[in-house]
Protein backbone atom coordinates (compact mmCIF):
# COMPACT_ATOMS: atom_id res chain seq x y z
CA UNK A 1 0.00 0.00 0.00
CA UNK A 2 1.37 3.04 -1.40
CA UNK A 3 1.06 6.65 0.53
CA UNK A 4 -0.91 9.07 -0.98
CA UNK A 5 1.06 11.81 -2.84
CA UNK A 6 1.06 15.20 -0.50
CA UNK A 7 -1.25 17.40 -1.43
CA UNK A 8 1.06 19.59 -2.37
CA UNK A 9 2.92 18.00 -4.54
CA UNK A 10 -0.23 16.68 -5.99
CA UNK A 11 -1.73 20.24 -7.08
CA UNK A 12 2.00 21.18 -8.42
CA UNK A 13 2.18 18.39 -10.41
CA UNK A 14 -1.43 18.96 -11.73
CA UNK A 15 -0.17 22.15 -12.06
CA UNK A 16 2.28 21.38 -14.26
CA UNK A 17 0.01 19.40 -16.51
CA UNK A 18 -2.42 21.50 -16.77
CA UNK A 19 -1.47 22.32 -20.28
CA UNK A 20 -1.60 18.94 -22.00
CA UNK A 21 -4.71 18.27 -19.86
CA UNK A 22 -6.84 20.94 -21.49
CA UNK A 23 -5.21 19.96 -24.53
CA UNK A 24 -6.21 16.60 -24.66
CA UNK A 25 -9.68 17.28 -23.38
CA UNK A 26 -10.20 19.40 -26.41
CA UNK A 27 -8.66 17.06 -29.11
CA UNK A 28 -8.83 13.48 -27.76
CA UNK A 29 -6.54 12.04 -30.79
CA UNK A 30 -3.36 12.37 -30.88
CA UNK A 31 -2.47 13.30 -34.47
CA UNK A 32 -2.99 10.14 -36.29
CA UNK A 33 -0.33 7.54 -36.71
CA UNK A 34 -2.53 4.28 -37.57
CA UNK A 35 -6.00 4.28 -39.31
CA UNK A 36 -7.65 3.79 -35.79
CA UNK A 37 -6.64 7.05 -35.42
CA UNK A 38 -7.31 8.31 -38.51
CA UNK A 39 -10.87 7.02 -38.37
CA UNK A 40 -11.01 8.85 -34.32
CA UNK A 41 -10.23 11.80 -35.78
CA UNK A 42 -12.86 12.12 -38.41
CA UNK A 43 -15.29 11.17 -36.21
CA UNK A 44 -14.85 12.87 -32.89
CA UNK A 45 -13.82 16.91 -34.28
CA UNK A 46 -16.67 18.48 -34.55
CA UNK A 47 -15.48 20.38 -37.13
CA UNK A 48 -14.56 16.98 -39.29
CA UNK A 49 -17.03 14.70 -38.56
CA UNK A 50 -19.30 16.26 -41.11
CA UNK A 51 -16.59 14.40 -43.35
CA UNK A 52 -17.07 10.72 -44.16
CA UNK A 53 -14.28 8.72 -42.67
CA UNK A 54 -13.58 6.90 -45.86
CA UNK A 55 -13.77 8.77 -49.23
CA UNK A 56 -13.81 7.35 -52.72
CA UNK A 57 -10.59 7.62 -54.90
CA UNK A 58 -12.61 8.81 -57.71
CA UNK A 59 -14.38 12.07 -55.42
CA UNK A 60 -11.16 13.35 -54.43
CA UNK A 61 -9.99 13.21 -58.24
CA UNK A 62 -9.68 17.24 -59.29
CA UNK A 63 -10.75 17.13 -63.27
CA UNK A 64 -14.04 15.44 -62.00
CA UNK A 65 -14.96 18.49 -59.53
CA UNK A 66 -12.73 21.28 -59.89
CA UNK A 67 -13.44 21.54 -56.44
CA UNK A 68 -16.18 23.93 -57.39
CA UNK A 69 -18.56 23.11 -54.34
CA UNK A 70 -15.99 23.50 -51.77
CA UNK A 71 -14.94 26.80 -53.57
CA UNK A 72 -18.48 27.88 -53.57
CA UNK A 73 -18.33 27.21 -50.11
CA UNK A 74 -15.06 29.04 -48.69
CA UNK A 75 -16.58 31.98 -50.90
CA UNK A 76 -19.20 32.05 -48.87
CA UNK A 77 -17.37 31.49 -45.47
CA UNK A 78 -15.32 35.08 -46.61
CA UNK A 79 -18.38 36.49 -48.00
CA UNK A 80 -19.59 35.84 -43.77
CA UNK A 81 -16.45 36.95 -42.75
CA UNK A 82 -15.90 39.64 -44.53
CA UNK A 83 -19.91 41.07 -44.49
CA UNK A 84 -20.21 40.96 -41.01
CA UNK A 85 -16.77 43.36 -40.61
CA UNK A 86 -18.28 45.75 -43.10
CA UNK A 87 -21.67 45.84 -40.95
CA UNK A 88 -19.65 47.81 -38.48
CA UNK A 89 -19.43 50.82 -40.87
CA UNK A 90 -22.23 50.45 -43.08
CA UNK A 91 -25.48 52.92 -42.12
CA UNK A 92 -28.80 51.61 -44.66
CA UNK A 93 -30.01 55.16 -44.75
CA UNK A 94 -30.24 57.01 -48.21
CA UNK A 95 -28.48 60.23 -46.61
CA UNK A 96 -25.70 57.87 -44.77
CA UNK A 97 -25.00 54.99 -47.12
CA UNK A 98 -23.03 56.61 -49.53
CA UNK A 99 -20.58 58.75 -47.21
CA UNK A 100 -19.73 55.30 -45.18
CA UNK A 101 -18.51 53.79 -48.85
CA UNK A 102 -16.29 56.43 -48.95
CA UNK A 103 -15.50 56.62 -45.52
CA UNK A 104 -14.40 52.95 -45.85
CA UNK A 105 -12.08 53.76 -48.82
CA UNK A 106 -10.81 56.97 -46.88
CA UNK A 107 -10.38 56.41 -43.07
CA UNK A 108 -11.28 52.71 -42.41
CA UNK A 109 -7.99 50.93 -41.81
CA UNK A 110 -8.25 47.80 -44.61
CA UNK A 111 -11.99 49.37 -45.39
CA UNK A 112 -10.50 49.38 -49.41
CA UNK A 113 -9.43 46.00 -48.99
CA UNK A 114 -12.72 44.18 -46.88
CA UNK A 115 -15.02 46.37 -49.35
CA UNK A 116 -12.64 44.39 -52.26
CA UNK A 117 -12.49 41.15 -50.94
CA UNK A 118 -16.74 41.24 -50.20
CA UNK A 119 -17.66 42.96 -53.72
CA UNK A 120 -14.72 40.27 -56.03
CA UNK A 121 -15.78 37.18 -53.63
CA UNK A 122 -18.92 37.56 -54.48
CA UNK A 123 -19.20 38.01 -58.04
CA UNK A 124 -16.86 34.79 -57.37
CA UNK A 125 -19.71 32.99 -55.56
CA UNK A 126 -22.17 33.49 -58.65
CA UNK A 127 -19.76 32.41 -61.52
CA UNK A 128 -18.50 29.47 -59.01
CA UNK A 129 -21.82 28.56 -58.00
CA UNK A 130 -23.33 28.13 -61.63
CA UNK A 131 -20.40 26.53 -62.97
CA UNK A 132 -20.60 24.09 -60.05
CA UNK A 133 -24.18 23.80 -61.03
CA UNK A 134 -22.95 22.64 -65.22
CA UNK A 135 -20.42 20.39 -63.38
CA UNK A 136 -23.04 18.33 -61.68
CA UNK A 137 -25.58 18.57 -64.66
CA UNK A 138 -23.11 17.97 -67.27
CA UNK A 139 -21.52 14.64 -65.08
CA UNK A 140 -25.24 13.71 -64.90
CA UNK A 141 -24.60 13.87 -61.04
CA UNK A 142 -28.49 15.42 -60.27
CA UNK A 143 -30.03 11.43 -60.84
CA UNK A 144 -31.41 9.41 -58.78
CA UNK A 145 -30.85 9.32 -55.41
CA UNK A 146 -29.79 12.55 -55.83
CA UNK A 147 -32.46 14.23 -56.96
CA UNK A 148 -33.70 15.96 -54.19
CA UNK A 149 -30.08 17.49 -53.65
CA UNK A 150 -29.91 18.91 -57.10
CA UNK A 151 -33.15 21.05 -56.48
CA UNK A 152 -31.55 22.13 -52.92
CA UNK A 153 -28.78 23.08 -55.26
CA UNK A 154 -31.29 25.07 -57.67
CA UNK A 155 -32.39 27.16 -55.19
CA UNK A 156 -29.13 27.73 -53.89
CA UNK A 157 -28.10 29.48 -56.89
CA UNK A 158 -31.32 31.64 -56.94
CA UNK A 159 -30.44 32.42 -53.44
CA UNK A 160 -26.79 33.15 -54.53
CA UNK A 161 -28.20 35.51 -57.25
CA UNK A 162 -31.13 37.07 -54.88
CA UNK A 163 -27.87 37.79 -52.34
CA UNK A 164 -26.02 39.61 -54.68
CA UNK A 165 -28.74 41.37 -56.23
CA UNK A 166 -30.13 42.68 -52.58
CA UNK A 167 -26.34 43.81 -52.34
CA UNK A 168 -25.56 45.92 -54.52
CA UNK A 169 -28.24 48.04 -53.47
CA UNK A 170 -26.42 49.02 -50.26
CA UNK A 171 -23.56 51.55 -51.51
CA UNK A 172 -26.72 53.61 -52.39
CA UNK A 173 -24.44 54.71 -55.87
CA UNK A 174 -26.00 55.55 -59.55
CA UNK A 175 -25.84 51.31 -60.31
CA UNK A 176 -27.51 50.18 -56.85
CA UNK A 177 -30.69 52.73 -57.30
CA UNK A 178 -31.24 52.05 -61.09
CA UNK A 179 -30.50 48.55 -60.80
CA UNK A 180 -32.94 48.32 -57.70
CA UNK A 181 -35.68 50.38 -60.01
CA UNK A 182 -35.24 48.32 -62.85
CA UNK A 183 -35.22 44.66 -60.77
CA UNK A 184 -38.14 45.87 -58.57
CA UNK A 185 -40.11 46.37 -61.84
CA UNK A 186 -39.30 43.03 -63.83
CA UNK A 187 -40.70 41.80 -60.62
CA UNK A 188 -44.04 43.91 -61.05
CA UNK A 189 -44.43 42.02 -64.16
CA UNK A 190 -44.93 38.53 -62.34
CA UNK A 191 -48.33 37.39 -62.98
CA UNK A 192 -50.76 38.14 -60.70
CA UNK A 193 -48.64 38.24 -57.06
CA UNK A 194 -46.35 40.69 -59.27
CA UNK A 195 -47.30 43.76 -58.14
CA UNK A 196 -47.62 42.86 -54.55
CA UNK A 197 -43.76 41.77 -54.59
CA UNK A 198 -42.95 44.92 -56.22
CA UNK A 199 -44.09 46.49 -53.30
CA UNK A 200 -43.60 44.75 -50.56
CA UNK A 201 -39.76 44.82 -52.17
CA UNK A 202 -39.68 48.58 -52.27
CA UNK A 203 -41.91 48.74 -48.80
CA UNK A 204 -43.67 51.99 -51.03
CA UNK A 205 -44.71 52.83 -54.48
CA UNK A 206 -40.60 54.16 -55.59
CA UNK A 207 -37.26 53.20 -54.40
CA UNK A 208 -35.84 54.84 -51.22
CA UNK A 209 -35.68 54.66 -47.54
CA UNK A 210 -37.82 52.25 -47.27
CA UNK A 211 -36.65 49.65 -50.07
CA UNK A 212 -33.19 50.38 -48.75
CA UNK A 213 -33.79 49.17 -45.41
CA UNK A 214 -35.71 46.53 -47.04
CA UNK A 215 -32.73 45.25 -49.07
CA UNK A 216 -30.15 45.65 -46.17
CA UNK A 217 -32.59 43.40 -44.04
CA UNK A 218 -32.67 41.02 -46.87
CA UNK A 219 -29.34 41.04 -47.42
CA UNK A 220 -27.67 40.89 -43.80
CA UNK A 221 -30.36 38.12 -42.30
CA UNK A 222 -32.77 36.90 -44.11
CA UNK A 223 -31.30 35.44 -47.07
CA UNK A 224 -27.94 34.32 -45.10
CA UNK A 225 -30.11 32.49 -42.40
CA UNK A 226 -32.03 30.75 -45.44
CA UNK A 227 -28.61 30.02 -47.11
CA UNK A 228 -27.23 28.61 -44.12
CA UNK A 229 -30.01 26.35 -43.36
CA UNK A 230 -30.00 25.19 -47.06
CA UNK A 231 -26.01 24.60 -47.49
CA UNK A 232 -26.53 22.46 -44.23
CA UNK A 233 -29.24 20.13 -45.75
CA UNK A 234 -27.26 20.51 -48.86
CA UNK A 235 -24.18 19.19 -47.10
CA UNK A 236 -26.08 16.78 -45.17
CA UNK A 237 -27.98 15.20 -48.16
CA UNK A 238 -24.52 14.83 -49.85
CA UNK A 239 -23.61 12.34 -47.22
CA UNK A 240 -26.78 10.74 -46.85
CA UNK A 241 -27.07 9.95 -50.53
CA UNK A 242 -23.65 8.06 -50.15
CA UNK A 243 -21.22 10.80 -51.12
CA UNK A 244 -20.35 11.98 -54.74
CA UNK A 245 -21.93 10.57 -58.14
CA UNK A 246 -19.35 8.71 -59.47
CA UNK A 247 -19.28 5.59 -62.97
CA UNK A 248 -20.59 2.32 -61.96
CA UNK A 249 -16.54 0.70 -62.88
CA UNK A 250 -15.46 2.99 -60.31
CA UNK A 251 -15.89 0.59 -57.71
CA UNK A 252 -14.33 -3.21 -58.12
CA UNK A 253 -17.07 -5.81 -58.87
CA UNK A 254 -18.10 -7.66 -55.71
CA UNK A 255 -19.56 -11.05 -57.24
CA UNK A 256 -22.53 -12.29 -54.91
CA UNK A 257 -23.44 -15.59 -56.16
CA UNK A 258 -26.85 -16.96 -55.78
CA UNK A 259 -27.82 -20.21 -54.32
CA UNK A 260 -29.38 -22.46 -56.99
CA UNK A 261 -32.98 -22.59 -55.32
CA UNK A 262 -32.61 -19.28 -53.06
CA UNK A 263 -35.97 -17.38 -52.84
CA UNK A 264 -36.68 -13.67 -51.92
CA UNK A 265 -38.15 -13.49 -48.51
CA UNK A 266 -38.59 -10.56 -46.36
CA UNK A 267 -36.69 -10.52 -43.71
CA UNK A 268 -39.77 -9.89 -41.08
CA UNK A 269 -41.46 -13.22 -42.31
CA UNK A 270 -38.27 -14.81 -41.45
CA UNK A 271 -38.15 -13.40 -37.91
CA UNK A 272 -40.93 -11.64 -37.17
CA UNK A 273 -39.61 -10.94 -33.44
CA UNK A 274 -36.51 -9.53 -34.80
CA UNK A 275 -35.44 -5.76 -33.69
CA UNK A 276 -32.96 -4.13 -36.40
CA UNK A 277 -30.60 -1.51 -35.03
CA UNK A 278 -30.07 1.95 -36.52
CA UNK A 279 -27.27 0.97 -38.86
CA UNK A 280 -29.89 -1.25 -41.14
CA UNK A 281 -31.34 2.37 -41.90
CA UNK A 282 -28.18 3.89 -43.24
CA UNK A 283 -28.54 3.95 -47.26
CA UNK A 284 -25.90 3.92 -49.82
CA UNK A 285 -22.55 2.16 -49.73
CA UNK A 286 -21.30 3.35 -46.31
CA UNK A 287 -21.95 0.67 -43.89
CA UNK A 288 -19.21 -2.16 -45.07
CA UNK A 289 -19.02 -5.05 -43.38
CA UNK A 290 -15.49 -7.13 -43.39
CA UNK A 291 -12.82 -7.27 -46.11
CA UNK A 292 -14.99 -6.32 -48.74
CA UNK A 293 -12.59 -4.26 -51.51
CA UNK A 294 -12.96 -0.52 -52.26
CA UNK A 295 -11.45 2.53 -53.95
CA UNK A 296 -11.55 4.64 -50.67
CA UNK A 297 -8.70 5.91 -48.93
CA UNK A 298 -9.11 7.47 -45.35
CA UNK A 299 -10.39 11.31 -45.21
CA UNK A 300 -7.68 12.10 -42.89
CA UNK A 301 -5.19 13.26 -44.16
CA UNK A 302 -6.38 12.80 -48.03
CA UNK A 303 -9.99 14.93 -47.93
CA UNK A 304 -8.91 17.23 -45.50
CA UNK A 305 -5.11 18.02 -47.22
CA UNK A 306 -7.38 18.26 -50.58
CA UNK A 307 -9.88 20.65 -49.00
CA UNK A 308 -7.03 23.09 -47.07
CA UNK A 309 -5.34 23.43 -50.31
CA UNK A 310 -8.91 24.82 -52.18
CA UNK A 311 -9.17 26.91 -49.32
CA UNK A 312 -5.58 28.67 -49.33
CA UNK A 313 -6.01 28.93 -53.38
CA UNK A 314 -9.35 30.58 -53.05
CA UNK A 315 -8.59 32.92 -50.42
CA UNK A 316 -5.56 34.10 -51.59
CA UNK A 317 -7.28 34.58 -55.05
CA UNK A 318 -9.55 36.88 -53.63
CA UNK A 319 -6.76 38.47 -51.92
CA UNK A 320 -4.93 39.20 -55.03
CA UNK A 321 -7.85 40.55 -56.85
CA UNK A 322 -8.73 42.86 -53.83
CA UNK A 323 -5.11 43.82 -53.77
CA UNK A 324 -5.05 44.73 -57.53
CA UNK A 325 -7.93 46.03 -58.56
CA UNK A 326 -11.13 48.18 -56.29
CA UNK A 327 -14.32 47.49 -56.05
CA UNK A 328 -16.16 50.23 -58.52
CA UNK A 329 -18.26 52.67 -56.91
CA UNK A 330 -20.37 54.45 -59.41
CA UNK A 331 -21.58 58.44 -58.58
CA UNK A 332 -23.95 59.08 -55.57
CA UNK A 333 -27.86 57.87 -56.32
CA UNK A 334 -28.80 61.28 -58.63
CA UNK A 335 -33.05 59.75 -58.80
CA UNK A 336 -33.30 62.22 -61.84
CA UNK A 337 -30.72 60.69 -64.17
CA UNK A 338 -29.83 57.08 -64.99
CA UNK A 339 -26.77 56.80 -65.93
CA UNK A 340 -26.23 56.03 -69.59
CA UNK A 341 -26.26 53.18 -70.46
CA UNK A 342 -27.11 51.88 -67.23
CA UNK A 343 -26.01 48.60 -66.76
CA UNK A 344 -26.36 45.89 -64.28
CA UNK A 345 -23.10 43.41 -62.97
CA UNK A 346 -22.13 41.36 -65.73
CA UNK A 347 -24.05 38.42 -64.59
CA UNK A 348 -27.24 40.09 -64.84
CA UNK A 349 -26.38 41.54 -68.17
CA UNK A 350 -27.94 38.75 -70.06
CA UNK A 351 -30.68 38.97 -68.24
CA UNK A 352 -30.94 43.07 -69.08
CA UNK A 353 -30.19 42.01 -72.86
CA UNK A 354 -33.47 39.59 -72.75
CA UNK A 355 -36.03 42.11 -70.96
CA UNK A 356 -34.89 45.04 -73.83
CA UNK A 357 -36.70 42.78 -76.00
CA UNK A 358 -39.75 41.92 -73.76
CA UNK A 359 -39.78 42.65 -70.09
CA UNK A 360 -41.93 39.78 -69.31
CA UNK A 361 -40.18 36.99 -71.31
CA UNK A 362 -37.10 38.55 -70.95
CA UNK A 363 -37.41 39.22 -67.25
CA UNK A 364 -39.94 36.21 -66.23
CA UNK A 365 -40.91 34.06 -68.85
CA UNK A 366 -37.78 32.41 -70.19
CA UNK A 367 -35.62 33.01 -66.52
CA UNK A 368 -38.72 31.13 -65.20
CA UNK A 369 -39.50 28.36 -67.76
CA UNK A 370 -35.35 27.84 -67.30
CA UNK A 371 -35.31 27.36 -63.65
CA UNK A 372 -38.66 25.10 -63.94
CA UNK A 373 -36.56 23.30 -66.15
CA UNK A 374 -33.90 22.84 -63.65
CA UNK A 375 -35.69 22.05 -61.29
CA UNK A 376 -38.08 18.73 -62.90
CA UNK A 377 -34.93 17.82 -64.88
CA UNK A 378 -34.08 15.19 -62.51
CA UNK A 379 -37.51 13.79 -62.36
CA UNK A 380 -38.14 13.75 -66.43
CA UNK A 381 -35.00 12.67 -66.85
CA UNK A 382 -34.58 9.11 -64.87
CA UNK A 383 -32.23 6.96 -67.32
CA UNK A 384 -29.65 5.56 -64.51
CA UNK A 385 -27.26 5.80 -67.61
CA UNK A 386 -24.33 8.20 -67.57
CA UNK A 387 -23.63 9.14 -63.94
CA UNK A 388 -20.44 10.35 -63.16
CA UNK A 389 -19.06 10.63 -66.27
CA UNK A 390 -17.83 14.34 -68.04
CA UNK A 391 -20.30 14.72 -71.05
CA UNK A 392 -20.82 10.86 -71.29
CA UNK A 393 -22.44 9.67 -75.05
CA UNK A 394 -25.78 7.87 -73.02
CA UNK A 395 -26.43 11.81 -72.35
CA UNK A 396 -25.93 13.58 -75.56
CA UNK A 397 -29.37 14.94 -75.58
CA UNK A 398 -30.11 16.69 -72.16
CA UNK A 399 -26.37 17.90 -71.96
CA UNK A 400 -26.96 19.58 -75.51
CA UNK A 401 -30.44 21.72 -74.18
CA UNK A 402 -28.63 22.58 -71.30
CA UNK A 403 -25.67 23.53 -72.64
CA UNK A 404 -27.47 25.54 -75.86
CA UNK A 405 -29.35 27.38 -72.93
CA UNK A 406 -25.74 28.47 -71.34
CA UNK A 407 -24.19 29.33 -74.18
CA UNK A 408 -27.14 31.68 -75.33
CA UNK A 409 -27.37 33.00 -71.90
CA UNK A 410 -23.38 33.94 -72.35
CA UNK A 411 -23.69 35.42 -75.47
CA UNK A 412 -26.71 38.02 -74.19
CA UNK A 413 -24.18 38.69 -71.53
CA UNK A 414 -21.77 39.45 -74.04
CA UNK A 415 -24.07 41.26 -76.36
CA UNK A 416 -25.17 43.26 -72.93
CA UNK A 417 -21.16 43.87 -71.47
CA UNK A 418 -19.64 45.07 -75.14
CA UNK A 419 -22.02 45.58 -77.75
CA UNK A 420 -24.99 47.92 -76.18
CA UNK A 421 -24.15 52.06 -75.74
CA UNK A 422 -26.06 55.06 -74.86
CA UNK A 423 -29.87 54.04 -75.12
CA UNK A 424 -29.03 50.52 -75.00
CA UNK A 425 -28.22 50.96 -79.12
CA UNK A 426 -26.52 48.38 -80.81
CA UNK A 427 -22.96 49.94 -81.18
CA UNK A 428 -19.46 47.80 -82.02
CA UNK A 429 -16.69 47.99 -79.63
CA UNK A 430 -13.81 48.37 -81.81
CA UNK B 1 -30.62 1.31 -29.58
CA UNK B 2 -33.16 -0.95 -31.71
CA UNK B 3 -35.84 -0.21 -34.42
CA UNK B 4 -39.06 -2.30 -34.35
CA UNK B 5 -39.90 -2.58 -38.22
CA UNK B 6 -43.50 -3.35 -36.88
CA UNK B 7 -45.91 -0.43 -37.85
CA UNK B 8 -47.34 1.29 -34.83
CA UNK B 9 -50.01 3.03 -36.36
CA UNK B 10 -53.52 1.85 -37.34
CA UNK B 11 -54.84 -0.82 -35.62
CA UNK B 12 -56.15 -1.21 -31.76
CA UNK B 13 -56.92 -4.29 -29.86
CA UNK B 14 -60.71 -5.28 -31.79
CA UNK B 15 -57.80 -4.52 -35.09
CA UNK B 16 -59.69 -1.66 -37.20
CA UNK B 17 -62.27 0.72 -35.89
CA UNK B 18 -59.48 3.85 -36.18
CA UNK B 19 -61.81 6.58 -37.23
CA UNK B 20 -61.71 8.46 -33.64
CA UNK B 21 -57.57 8.22 -33.80
CA UNK B 22 -57.37 9.27 -37.21
CA UNK B 23 -60.03 12.23 -37.01
CA UNK B 24 -57.75 13.48 -33.79
CA UNK B 25 -54.66 13.54 -35.86
CA UNK B 26 -55.99 15.37 -38.43
CA UNK B 27 -57.66 17.82 -36.51
CA UNK B 28 -54.12 18.04 -34.97
CA UNK B 29 -52.54 18.82 -38.07
CA UNK B 30 -54.72 21.06 -39.41
CA UNK B 31 -54.01 23.07 -35.94
CA UNK B 32 -50.64 22.82 -36.22
CA UNK B 33 -50.56 23.46 -40.14
CA UNK B 34 -52.88 25.74 -40.14
CA UNK B 35 -51.36 28.14 -37.07
CA UNK B 36 -47.82 27.38 -39.09
CA UNK B 37 -49.52 29.02 -42.24
CA UNK B 38 -51.34 31.91 -40.61
CA UNK B 39 -48.33 33.07 -38.77
CA UNK B 40 -46.21 33.02 -42.44
CA UNK B 41 -49.35 35.37 -44.03
CA UNK B 42 -49.51 37.44 -41.02
CA UNK B 43 -45.61 38.12 -41.23
CA UNK B 44 -46.54 39.30 -44.66
CA UNK B 45 -49.39 41.59 -43.70
CA UNK B 46 -46.67 43.08 -41.10
CA UNK B 47 -44.17 43.79 -43.91
CA UNK B 48 -46.90 45.11 -46.12
CA UNK B 49 -46.85 48.97 -45.09
CA UNK B 50 -49.92 50.72 -44.58
CA UNK B 51 -48.41 54.02 -44.95
CA UNK B 52 -46.31 55.05 -47.72
CA UNK B 53 -43.92 58.02 -47.71
CA UNK B 54 -43.71 59.76 -51.24
CA UNK B 55 -44.40 62.83 -53.03
CA UNK B 56 -47.56 64.26 -53.60
CA UNK B 57 -49.18 63.85 -56.74
CA UNK B 58 -51.00 66.47 -57.31
CA UNK B 59 -48.58 69.56 -57.51
CA UNK B 60 -48.34 72.99 -59.14
CA UNK B 61 -45.60 73.95 -61.74
CA UNK B 62 -45.83 77.50 -61.78
CA UNK B 63 -47.67 79.67 -64.43
CA UNK B 64 -48.27 79.47 -68.01
CA UNK B 65 -45.64 82.22 -68.52
CA UNK B 66 -42.95 80.24 -67.39
CA UNK B 67 -43.53 78.03 -70.20
CA UNK B 68 -43.29 79.96 -73.68
CA UNK B 69 -44.59 78.45 -76.98
CA UNK B 70 -42.46 75.62 -78.23
CA UNK B 71 -41.28 74.87 -74.68
CA UNK B 72 -40.67 70.92 -73.72
CA UNK B 73 -39.36 71.33 -69.88
CA UNK B 74 -38.35 67.80 -68.46
CA UNK B 75 -39.16 68.74 -64.34
CA UNK B 76 -36.95 65.53 -63.79
CA UNK B 77 -38.20 65.66 -59.77
CA UNK B 78 -41.82 65.61 -60.81
CA UNK B 79 -40.99 63.00 -63.44
CA UNK B 80 -43.08 64.85 -66.08
CA UNK B 81 -42.44 66.83 -69.34
CA UNK B 82 -44.59 70.05 -69.71
CA UNK B 83 -44.94 70.59 -73.43
CA UNK B 84 -46.49 74.28 -74.70
CA UNK B 85 -47.29 74.81 -78.21
CA UNK B 86 -49.27 77.85 -78.77
CA UNK B 87 -52.12 78.24 -75.93
CA UNK B 88 -51.95 74.28 -75.43
CA UNK B 89 -49.85 72.75 -72.58
CA UNK B 90 -49.59 69.30 -71.21
CA UNK B 91 -48.05 66.87 -68.54
CA UNK B 92 -46.20 63.86 -70.14
CA UNK B 93 -44.84 61.31 -67.46
CA UNK B 94 -40.69 60.56 -68.08
CA UNK B 95 -41.18 57.22 -66.43
CA UNK B 96 -40.44 54.52 -69.12
CA UNK B 97 -43.39 52.20 -69.21
CA UNK B 98 -41.22 49.11 -69.54
CA UNK B 99 -39.38 49.14 -66.40
CA UNK B 100 -39.38 52.12 -64.47
CA UNK B 101 -36.26 54.17 -65.52
CA UNK B 102 -36.11 58.00 -66.17
CA UNK B 103 -36.46 58.71 -70.11
CA UNK B 104 -34.53 61.32 -71.45
CA UNK B 105 -35.08 63.89 -74.24
CA UNK B 106 -33.88 62.80 -77.77
CA UNK B 107 -34.25 64.66 -80.66
CA UNK B 108 -37.44 62.64 -81.73
CA UNK B 109 -38.99 62.40 -78.55
CA UNK B 110 -37.69 60.31 -75.71
CA UNK B 111 -35.04 57.66 -75.25
CA UNK B 112 -34.72 55.96 -72.48
CA UNK B 113 -30.93 54.64 -71.30
CA UNK B 114 -31.52 51.66 -69.54
CA UNK B 115 -33.17 49.09 -72.30
CA UNK B 116 -33.44 51.54 -75.34
CA UNK B 117 -37.03 52.01 -75.28
CA UNK B 118 -37.79 55.33 -77.46
CA UNK B 119 -41.40 57.80 -77.84
CA UNK B 120 -41.97 60.21 -80.14
CA UNK B 121 -43.16 63.64 -78.96
CA UNK B 122 -46.16 62.61 -77.63
CA UNK B 123 -44.91 59.80 -76.11
CA UNK B 124 -46.16 57.14 -78.63
CA UNK B 125 -43.64 53.81 -78.57
CA UNK B 126 -41.42 54.02 -81.84
CA UNK B 127 -38.83 51.55 -80.80
CA UNK B 128 -37.64 49.14 -78.24
CA UNK B 129 -39.50 47.26 -75.16
CA UNK B 130 -41.88 49.78 -73.94
CA UNK B 131 -45.79 47.93 -73.71
CA UNK B 132 -47.34 51.30 -73.78
CA UNK B 133 -46.97 54.75 -74.99
CA UNK B 134 -45.80 57.19 -72.29
CA UNK B 135 -49.05 58.21 -69.89
CA UNK B 136 -50.46 62.07 -70.28
CA UNK B 137 -51.21 63.37 -66.76
CA UNK B 138 -54.27 65.48 -66.49
CA UNK B 139 -53.51 69.31 -66.26
CA UNK B 140 -55.70 72.54 -65.02
CA UNK B 141 -55.20 76.20 -64.43
CA UNK B 142 -56.10 77.25 -60.26
CA UNK B 143 -57.69 80.09 -59.25
CA UNK B 144 -54.57 81.64 -58.71
CA UNK B 145 -53.13 81.32 -62.32
CA UNK B 146 -50.47 78.66 -61.62
CA UNK B 147 -50.98 75.37 -63.41
CA UNK B 148 -51.72 71.99 -61.75
CA UNK B 149 -50.66 68.37 -62.51
CA UNK B 150 -52.74 65.62 -61.20
CA UNK B 151 -50.45 62.53 -62.09
CA UNK B 152 -53.08 60.04 -60.16
CA UNK B 153 -55.20 61.36 -63.75
CA UNK B 154 -54.75 59.82 -66.81
CA UNK B 155 -55.61 61.82 -69.58
CA UNK B 156 -55.91 60.48 -73.05
CA UNK B 157 -52.57 61.49 -75.63
CA UNK B 158 -52.93 64.50 -77.59
CA UNK B 159 -55.62 66.06 -74.99
CA UNK B 160 -54.18 69.78 -74.00
CA UNK B 161 -55.01 72.16 -71.41
CA UNK B 162 -56.25 75.16 -74.09
CA UNK B 163 -55.24 78.54 -72.15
Amino acid sequence: MSRPAAPKASFLASLLELPKNVWSSIFRNPLPSNDLERSATSFTNFFLHIHPVKVHKHSLRPAYTFGLGLISFFLFVILTVSGILLMFYYVPSTSQAYDRMLDLRGSVAFGTLLRNMHRWAAHGMVAVVFLHLCRVFLTGSYKKPREFNWVVGVILFLLTLFMSFTGYLLPWDQLAFWAITVGTAIAGYAPIIGKDIQFLLMGGTSVGQEALLRFYVLHVAVLPAILTLMIAIHFWRIRKDGGLSRPEDADPKVSLVAMENAVEVKASVLEPKKVYGFQGLVRGPLTKVGEIPDNTVYSWPNLFLAELFVFVITLSAILVLSLLFNAPLEEPVNALHPPNPAKAPWYFLGLQEMVSYSAFWGGIGVPGIFVLLLLVAPYLDRSPKGVGKWFSRDRLLANTIFITFVVANIIFVIIGTFFRGANWAFVTPW
Amino acid sequence: MAVNLKRSSGEDAEGGRTSRRRMLGWLTGAGLFGSAGLSAVSNFVFIKPRATYGQPQRFSVGKPEDYPSGTRAILAPRGICIVREDSKLAAISITCTHLGCTVGAADTGFACPCHGSRFDQDGNVTGGPAPRPLPWFQVTLAPNGEIEVDKDIEVSPGSYLTL
